[in-house]
């Protein structure tokens, strides 16, 4: 058992303690290792559990309105892997020479007002949280991560992919995945990690969309479609519209991810298949969108959002947990004899996710 | 010595691994060194990271350990990147 500092976003326990039992004594230890940290600090968790949602409670009605500003602060790491690194563009400062930089910077306020003018929400922690994000990560670094407290972008290698921060949809994915961390809190592991990598897809995809005033129809549905180099056979590196298409390439292989619970993929890998998985919950949200039609951010998008913030969606949902959810939250903001329901219950059906 | 890395997750979930056979090479010494402080350093089980952060697997000799970004002490970031840029 390491040390987990405070950086890290909480994670808990995704199955019932039987379970997690027999799979600490797994002889994989993909299975074994999430399962008896999880029981370990099962108990750690609770009480930081309880501490969030107290501190959520007593906030809303107390607390001074947050800014409807952003307060955005992007460093250099110079190519290290020391975080945050050397600030370069603080809030309301003019754009300098580096086009990253100013990408980043870009894309955090276009998150931040995604979040703030389509669901009222004041930064990823509801409450004005300052945005910080670091560029220029290590040497040739193909990926982009959030540390629980901030992004982190890497330039790419060039052969591969190209600067993390050239597609919008990254940037607000990695803005969301904090969305989450504040909110459901979904557990990054298996069917949760899945339906947590899917909410940073969804919403990294909506705010490319705002950003380009773009309907449902209009949409490519695409994750990352700027981010592989040229010679990489590919489109993006995952499609909500195709799961499964996105990319098919001598190098980088071709996109594993499928569309439907028929071809879900059981595996101890990244996670427990969580940027693998994420594909059905991803599909899901584009059938339910382009039903509605219009813009995505309003109907689909709103029911997902009051979902994902709404309070009654555990740590370890799984996929059949969320999707009951969203009809519920359908008829909730929409009406009981809206098209909005139906639309979600017959996006889930199409994904092969059973509401009980 | 064989050092075999398998780096998964990541935002792309792809994956990746390589191996470097040290046997015959001239500096041999230096990678010998590098993975043994990479491995001591590592966990018997996979940590669980941070989103959209990349996996490690460090197999050595037939030992193995997990680590996880950004949590990598600098030879273990040094060992993978060298494994993967070099190895086969």
């Amino acid at each position: 058992m390491t040390t987990h500092g405070g950086l890290e976003p909480v994670f808990c326990t995704v199955v019932p303690p039987h379970v997690l039992d027999r799979l600490a004594r797994s002889d994989d230890p993909a299975l074994s290792g999430p399962a008896r940290r999880t029981l370990v600090r099962d108990s750690e968790l609770r009480s930081r559990r309880r501490v969030t949602s107290e501190f959520r409670l007593a906030a809303a009605p107390a607390a001074k309105a947050p800014s409807d500003q952003p307060l955005r602060t992007v460093y250099d790491a110079g190519h290290g892997t020391d975080l945050p690194g050397t600030k370069v563009r603080g809030e309301g400062e003019d754009p300098g020479q580096d086009a990253t930089v100013n990408r980043a910077y870009a894309g955090l306020g276009a998150t931040f007002e995604h979040f703030l003018k389509a669901y009222g929400r004041h930064s990823i922690d509801g409450d004005g949280l300052p945005l910080d994000a670091t560029v220029h990560y290590d040497q040739d670094y193909n990926n982009a991560f959030w540390n629980g407290e901030q992004m982190v972008f890497g330039d790419g290698d060039g052969e591969i992919f190209v600067d993390f921060t050239s597609s919008i949809d990254v940037i607000g994915h990695e803005l969301t995945h904090g969305v989450t961390q504040y909110t459901a809190n979904l557990t990054y592991y298996g069917q949760p990690g899945a339906l947590n990598e899917s909410m940073s897809d969804v919403f990294g995809a909506l705010i490319k969309q705002y950003t380009l005033s773009q309907t449902a129809a209009e949409a490519d549905w695409l994750i990352g479609a700027e981010l592989l180099a040229p010679s990489v056979t590919g489109q993006a590196l995952r499609s909500m519209k195709a799961p499964g298409t996105a990319y098919d390439d001598d190098v980088l292989g071709k996109d594993p991810q499928p569309a439907t619970m028929d071809d879900y993929v059981r595996t101890g890998r990244d996670n427990g298949g969580v940027h693998i998985n994420s594909g059905i919950p991803n599909h899901a949200f584009y059938l339910a969108a382009t039903a509605l039609g219009g813009f995505a951010w309003e109907k689909a998008g709103q029911i997902w959002y009051d979902v994902l913030t709404g309070g009654e969606l555990t740590e370890k949902a799984f996929f059949t947990d969320f999707a009951k959810l969203t009809v519920k939250a359908a008829r909730e903001r929409f009406g009981d004899g809206g098209e909005e329901f139906q639309a979600v219950e017959k996006a889930w059906e199409r994904v092969g996710v059973r509401i009980l | 010595m064989r050092i075999h890395v398998r780096r998964t997750g990541g935002f792309a979930g792809i994956e990746r691994a390589a191996e470097v056979d040290t046997s015959g090479r001239p500096d041999a010494h230096e990678w010998h060194a590098l993975a043994e402080k990479a491995v001591a350093a590592g966990r018997g089980t996979p940590p669980v990271g941070v989103p959209d952060g990349f996996s490690y697997r460090l197999t050595v000799d037939g030992t193995t350990v997990y680590c996880s970004d950004p949590r990598l002490t600098e030879e273990q970031r040094k060992l993978i990147s060298k494994v993967l840029r070099e190895g086969a």
